[in-house]
């Protein structure tokens, strides 16, 4: 600690704080314009300068460290001084239209001019006529920047590199005129901008604004601090209500975001919570016409139990199943499996995590005893010395993790790409392995071989913390990196490389997701990456661990809440007779004993007619899962099928009863993110309609299918979850809204929560070295289907789109179907970029928008599944995994044709 | 992919620009307004400005902004104070040196050229005289008509152009040898390439055609005035050739046994052959009634009083012979002696160095006159000791001759102590301080202090100390003449104030200096001296400036002058120059851009 006197006050601080920082512990607000915490402190506006005692010139605070025994003064008559002169020069060039501007009120200059009493500059200024020759760059449809405003103070440019690591934003020179290079131009879809939009939170004026902000003024604005409803990532943010309208959304300064967010977050996540086509009213299905009706709750509720305990009569429990949403808050998942258990009587109930990531709950809970990220996302991007990506895009899945990846890269940090495309980070990777999709096992047995062989594993973890060694390293002997890169197409001195560099490295984490899980053989792809960091003992220690980055932002809490056919909540097994005590002490009701099915197996099991009557929260399978036609045929083949959303949607269609739900700005309730942190969702808004909270309907379904379920706030529930889970018994909704960031395990009022799992030990006791075969996707490519197809999302959207399809900016930026295929293929199939294709497999047959370039292998295509005009899962293959019935989105053949 | 710095790349492309304004700054002509060329340093530095911060980028804008509304005339009474103000806060505040020294340098302008902002504020005008004048003509101190001699020697008329350099300088070969030409300093060629070579050509003209066959302009009538002129070097013969001219009577003592002061006994026979200083002397002692008492010194065989009653009038052109000797224990000791004495006694009656290891103190022309000098007397080794780089004040081609010829050079070294025979009290060594470089004074200097390393010693049979000279002055200021540090007190005009027909000029009053400056001195003392007495004689010149031709914007090399090879020149004390050939002499003279009949040279009926 350094100690110093400011302003004649003493204050202490760590090494390395700026005079700044230091002066902010104190109370004292050093002015200052350009600068911004961890991304700008270049001394460029001068307003903070500082007298320290000895030096003879003042000095810029916000990057002059604090030194031990330091005497400085921030407000002296020289120093006002020289504030206003800068403030008068900086305002001389500025287009001072106040009135007109969005930021009015939310400006830092407006607000240091007034502090120092400045009203008008008093010079010409110099800069401003050039300036407003410059072009209003404003054809981008989030973002807009007005040179005439503009302070070049740099903050924009940094926020660019240095928040979002992207560097869209670049500086550059008319003359003797600094410009600000930004991407908003007629241009701007060339240009490597992501519309992430962290470039307009940093500007203090209204020169780089997001175009959304001229509907609002600050003063008008409430703002609710949430978390955002798209990916696991969980950034904090807060939406900006304006007469009981969400009109935008700022970045928070989260836990896992750091005051970022990225284009989704930002600028897709309330245009849908006020979209028209919001369902407002219960609907009915006549089953003759096969028309809805509007309807009242009363009717639509009775009807609903009504028929559902028919079924249950006349099928027994078996016959009925639920779906909670991994997009659904913990307290609405809790109840929809609640009810699932008590009314239904079965253990059918699942979430869509089944066709994400079931396979590294199966897989971690299998060899680490805890099917979740070891490490936090701010840990496995500040430590490491290494990174290991496997079969993840997190530049566009996982953007703010994306954003933090090519930060630590950018520091020095070596990266490791395992993937078949030529993802963004593969560019700065200093080892790309591109492999052949579906040859995951044979890469890790590969790396384990080379590790082994060459003696770089960690021998007393071994001995000390694990078991199946001896098996495992029988298995991986026949994996040399010859037969490895002929398996999987890659270089085996590159495998070798990769090896050592993963395993010498004293902090390396293995991130990885779908590209891994969704297989047919998933979850040994996930316990093949389990052993590889279990070999090299990085596990349970910062910088380390195996890593999922999970798919949704609230599928981590979906699991964790048990909307699983085995387990109960805290993965608490069905089949464990004191755990059902337990819970059937607590909710009144005999617990069927016996494992549901998972939602993969549902689907068969309805065309078998075994499923006869289906809940649906928030889900949309028609469009999600593997193999659409299949899904109809379910849907069609169900007696009753009862659906909870926002919207009408493809699946709803399929429904007799809709029931209209609120979105997360309508409601309390927290989610849990991919590193197992629980976070705050919090009512911004109350729409007219009558729309309800999802956890008011399904207590309203389960007393009028005859359980007594007492109404209860959101708040309650969570304690009615606390007290029956050991991982989360320490959340609550108190402790959040104190402060607090909570990760489970959280088994206390007290426990302060788990950042790194494994940390005293493996949670198993001891780790399973489970030694996986390498076993070919279940669909080859073969003369008729002579490609590879895989699935995956895109930055601009998120899954079926039923949030970002309602933004019309990001429908702008991204609004079509594609398929990404080779050059060579291209070539040979004489398909020209930009040119529609005929994408068929053995399911159905789609069009598409060819991307033709290096970006995808040989023989390889691959497609984004958000888009109506290509509903790619008409051609995936629901092949499923043996332990965790994911199906393999990754891997399917097509054929590809030119269209007449 | 990644490139290292491409060859051609933005940066090495400016590099050329660079070249192109330093070209423009080397010549930036005399008579031109302070304050434009300081917006010009501004204007640089916004250019230099990379846009981060706001004093620098904005701030020095608003600079230039205020500076130009001064220079247009557009300026209020508070002009000056607004622009103080500004560019305090941006010296202050500015993050890197490119803004922090902008501001202090118009900060510095504002304190050196207070009366040029003045008179634009106030006059809307710079202070006068401000107008563009001939570089090469304005810089010679006696104003040379360089262009005219120029021309004529590439008419090769060498003779004219000898009688033009004597309408200003009657030491036309002399100059051609030694002068440290600062009329080549902004020469317009260097616009194009490089200055002219003006001291070539000029030697060029004199090898052509000594100057004592050259014929002097017709002297005047008796005038019936006798003028004193005390000291036989350059100022008092250059007064001397000019009083003569105008038809006075000069009576020129010589202290020496020969005319020439320090061009005979100062400089060396290798850089200037006494032989060739006697064609100028020959050719002034024939311009008119010029009566020569050598060996006679002042306040021994006359008294300046005598003098002063027997003349209209006296020039005191003493010069400064005098070897500085440093106030140390010693210095006076046997084989310790001053460059000038060394040199004096070298010329007189010679020396011999075999075997002896001879140390130099001091970094000066006199000081390279003495190593140079040494190393020809088969000194075994000659070092030369400085303090600090700035103390080598000689020119660059003596230094790098003397390197040539084996002096050897180390810098950083204070002379601490004299080591004597304790017997023979003859030297044996000096010590020396390592030192390390420290800040810069006020006067632009960098200073020295001493570093942590042990002091050391260093052998030597001969020590040689080149710190200054001064003028033997004593019996003057014992008649009350004024004196300044020991200097004679007269003003630029040669005038002592307040005695009567008392002139002095040179080193005497300027201290040590050159060839050329004591030569402008003379002209001034003469002219004003015929002033004086009442008269505006003037002195026709027989030759003149040839007309112009078309000026060559061609690029094209400098011929400089050779030196003969430094292993054969350093056992002799023959000329070290290699005289310049015809067609070198002709194309050199053909790269003149003829100033005086171009551009402003043409102004206010021609000619300076």
């Amino acid at each position: 600690m350094i100690s110093l006197t400011i302003d004649g006050k003493t204050v202490s601080v760590s090494e390395g704080t700026t005079v700044l920082e230091a002066a902010k512990t104190a109370g004292i607000d050093v002015p200052s314009l350009c600068y911004l915490k961890d991304v700008n402190a270049l001394g460029s506006c001068r307003l903070c300068v500082v007298e320290a005692e000895g030096c003879d010139r003042p000095l810029p605070a916000c990057r002059t460290r604090a030194a031990e025994g330091m005497r400085v003064e921030t407000e002296t008559p020289a120093l006002a001084e020289y504030r206003r002169k800068m403030l008068r020069l900086i305002l001389s060039n500025h287009r001072a239209d106040c009135l007109g501007c969005p930021r009015n009120g939310a400006c830092r200059l407006q607000s240091l001019c007034i502090r120092y009493g400045i009203t008008e500059s008093g010079m010409e200024g110099t800069r401003l006529d050039v300036e407003e020759k410059l072009p209003l760059l404003e054809d981008h449809p989030y973002l807009r920047y007005d040179p005439g405003k503009c302070l070049h103070c740099f903050r924009c440019v940094s926020a660019c590199h240095r928040r979002a690591g992207n560097g869209a934003l670049k500086n550059a020179r008319s003359g003797v005129f600094h410009i600000v290079d930004a991407p908003f131009g007629p241009n701007w879809r060339e240009t490597g901008c992501e519309a992430c939009g962290n470039c307009a939170a940093a500007c203090p004026t209204g020169a780089l604004t997001l175009k959304t902000s001229r509907a609002y003024r600050e003063w008008e604005l409430t703002r609710v601090r949430t978390t955002c409803p798209h990916c696991a990532t969980g950034c904090q943010l807060d939406l900006l209500v304006k007469d009981g309208k969400v009109v935008g959304a700022e970045a928070a300064d989260g836990p896992s975001n750091g005051g970022r967010l990225c284009v989704k977050g930002r600028s897709g996540s309330f245009d849908f919570i006020h979209s028209p086509d919001r369902l407002t009213k219960p609907l009915i299905k006549n089953r003759e016409t096969g028309e809805f009706r509007e309807a009242e709750w009363e009717e639509a509720i009775a009807y609903a139990a009504r028929r559902f305990m028919e079924i249950r009569e006349k099928y027994g429990p078996e016959a009925l199943a639920g779906f909670a949403c991994s997009r659904s808050t913990n307290e609405d998942i809790y109840m929809v499996q609640k009810m699932v258990r008590t009314c239904f009587g079965s253990n059918n109930t699942d979430n869509c995590a089944r066709v994400c990531h079931s396979a590294t709950v199966a897989g971690l809970a299998r060899t680490l005893g805890s099917g979740a990220m070891t490490n936090t996302i701010r840990d496995i991007t500040r430590e490491p010395d290494c990174i290991l990506l496997v079969g993840s895009n997190p530049e566009e899945a996982h953007p703010v993790v994306g954003m933090q990846l090519r930060e630590a890269v950018r520091r020095g940090a070596r990266l490791i790409v395992v993937d078949p495309r030529n993802i963004g980070l593969a560019k700065s990777a200093d080892i790309h392995l591109k492999l052949r999709p579906g040859t995951n096992v044979a890469f890790a047995n590969g790396m384990m071989h080379v590790i082994l062989e060459e003696g770089l594993e960690d021998k007393a973890f071994i001995r000390d913390c694990t078991e199946g060694f001896e098996a495992l390293r029988e298995l991986v002997r026949d994996y040399t990196p010859e037969k490895v890169g002929e398996i999987c197409h890659i270089d085996p001195d590159m495998l070798r490389e990769a090896a050592r560099m993963y395993a010498k490295a004293e902090k390396a984490p293995i991130i990885y997701c779908l590209g891994v899980t969704e297989h047919s053989t998933g979850t040994e792809g996930v316990m093949s990456l389990s052993n590889l960091a279990l070999l090299t003992g990085k596990l349970g220690k910062p910088g380390c661990g195996v890593n999922p980055l999970r798919g949704q932002n609230n599928v981590q809490g979906a699991c964790d809440m048990g909307a699983q056919p085995g387990d109960l909540p805290g993965y608490q097994k069905v089949e464990n007779e004191a755990v059902r005590e337990k819970f059937e002490k607590a909710w009144g009701v005999k617990l069927n004993p016996k494992n549901g099915i998972t939602a993969t197996e549902v689907f068969p099991a309805a065309i078998r007619g075994e499923i006869r009557g289906l809940y649906i929260c928030g889900e949309d399978p028609v469009v999600s899962d593997a193999d659409t036609a299949h899904i109809i045929r379910a849907l069609e083949s169900l007696d009753f099928l009862v659906v909870q959303d926002l919207f009408l949607t493809r699946s709803a269609a399929y429904a007799d009863v809709v029931l209209p739900a609120v979105s997360y700005a309508e409601k309390d309730g927290t989610f849990t993110n991919t590193e197992r942190r629980v976070q705050r969702v919090r009512k911004a808004v109350a729409l007219p309609g009558d729309m309800r909270p999802d956890t008011d309907i399904l207590t309203d379904l389960m007393n009028a299918m005859g359980y007594p379920q007492k109404k209860l706030s959101s708040a309650e529930i969570m304690e009615e979850i606390a007290s029956l889970t050991p991982s989360y018994a320490g959340i609550s909704h108190a402790r959040l809204d104190a402060g607090e960031s909570l990760q489970w395990p959280c088994t206390g009022k007290d426990h302060p929560g788990t950042p790194i799992m494994h940390a005293g030990g493996p949670v198993r006791g001891r780790a399973l070295l489970y030694p996986a075969r390498f076993n070919p996707a279940a669909e080859l490519p073969d003369e008729e289907y002579p490609f590879i197809l895989s699935t995956g999302r895109i930055l601009y959207q998120y899954n079926a789109a039923a949030m970002t399809s309602r933004a019309p900016g990001l429908q702008e930026i991204a609004g079509e179907g594609f398929i990404e295929m080779n050059w060579r293929d291209a070539e040979r199939l004489a398909v020209k970029n930009g040119e529609r294709v005929q994408v068929s497999s053995r399911r159905g047959t789609v069009t598409a928008t060819a991307r033709v370039g290096r970006k995808v292998s040989e023989g390889e295509t691959w497609m984004p599944f958000h888009f109506p005009d290509s509903p790619v899962n008409r051609l995936t293959n629901a092949a499923l995994d043996e332990f965790a019935r994911i199906p393999e989105y990754k891997v399917c053949a097509v054929r590809v044709e030119k269209l007449p | 992919m990644r490139l290292l710095e491409k060859r051609a790349s933005m940066n090495a492309r400016i590099d050329t620009v660079l070249t192109k304004f330093r070209s423009r700054v080397n010549s930036f002509p005399p008579g031109m307004c302070p304050l434009a060329l300081y917006r010009s340093i501004l204007q640089m530095s916004i250019n230099q400005s990379c846009g981060k911060c706001v004093p620098c980028r904005d701030g020095l804008r608003e600079a230039d902004r205020l500076l130009g509304r001064i220079l247009s005339g557009d300026a209020g009474e508070n002009a000056t104070a607004e622009l103080r103000e500004l560019c305090e806060t941006i010296a202050a505040t500015a993050d890197c040196a490119v803004g922090v020294v902008a501001a202090t340098t118009v900060l510095d302008s504002l304190t050196e050229f207070a009366d040029e902002y003045e008179s634009h504020i106030r006059d809307r005008r710079c202070v006068e005289p401000a107008t563009q004048t001939v570089p090469c003509m304005t810089l010679c101190p006696a104003h040379v008509d360089v262009p005219a001699y120029i021309a004529l020697v590439r008419e090769g008329d060498y003779a004219g152009a000898i009688q033009v350099i004597r309408d200003r300088n009657p030491l036309p070969t002399a100059c051609a040898m030694v002068c440290e030409h600062p009329c080549e300093r902004k020469c317009r060629r260097s616009i194009i390439d490089d200055p002219i070579n003006i001291r070539g050509l000029k030697k060029y003209a004199v090898d052509r055609v000594p100057a004592d066959q050259v014929s002097a302009p017709k002297a005047n009538v008796p005038t019936g005035k006798r003028i004193a002129v005390v000291g036989g070097g350059p100022s008092g013969l250059t007064a001397a050739w000019f009083l003569a001219l105008m038809g006075h009577g000069v009576d020129l003592y010589e202290e020496h046994e020969k005319l020439g002061g320090m061009l005979r006994y100062g400089i060396p026979e290798y850089r200037l052959p006494k032989a060739r200083l006697d064609e100028d002397i020959a050719a002034i002692l024939k311009a008119g009634d010029i009566q020569v008492r050598c060996s006679f010194r002042v306040g021994r065989d006359a008294s300046f009083e005598e003098l002063r009653r027997t003349h209209d009038a006296v020039y005191l052109a003493l010069g400064a012979q005098l070897g500085n000797r440093m106030p140390m224990e010693d210095a006076d000791a046997p084989g310790v002696t001053t460059a000038a004495e060394f040199l004096q006694t070298v010329s007189r009656e010679g020396m011999d160095l075999t075997g002896k290891k001879v140390v130099l103190i001091g970094g000066g022309n006199v000081a390279m006159d003495a190593a140079r000098t040494a190393v020809r007397l088969g000194a075994e080794t000659v070092h030369v000791f400085t303090r600090k780089r700035d103390d080598y004040t000689a020119l660059d081609s003596e230094i790098r001759s003397a390197m040539q010829e084996g002096v050897r050079f180390r810098t950083l070294l204070s002379f601490l102590n004299i080591e004597t025979d304790r017997e023979s009290r003859e030297v044996r060594a000096v010590w020396l301080q390592p030192e390390i470089v420290g800040t810069y004074d006020d006067q632009g200097f960098v200073t020295t202090e001493h570093s942590s390393a042990y002091p050391y010693r260093f052998q030597c049979d001969l020590l040689i100390m080149a710190v200054g000279q001064r003028s033997d002055t004593a019996h003057f200021a014992e008649a009350g003449l004024p004196t300044v540090r020991g200097r004679i007190g007269a003003d630029e005009s040669c005038r002592v104030p307040e005695w009567d027909g008392v002139f002095s000029g040179g080193d005497c009053v300027t201290g040590p200096s050159t060839a050329i400056r004591a030569i402008a001195a003379g002209q001034v003392a003469a002219f004003n001296i015929d002033e004086y007495l009442g008269y505006h004689h003037k002195i026709g010149c027989p030759a003149s400036a040839p007309e112009a031709r078309p000026s060559n914007f061609v690029r094209t090399g400098r011929a400089e002058i050779e030196e003969r090879n430094p292993f054969e020149r350093c056992r002799d004390f023959g000329h070290v120059e290699c005289p310049m050939t015809e067609e070198e002499a002709a194309r050199e003279a053909g790269r003149c851009l003829r100033c005086d009949f171009y551009g402003c040279g043409a102004l206010e009926g021609g000619r300076f």
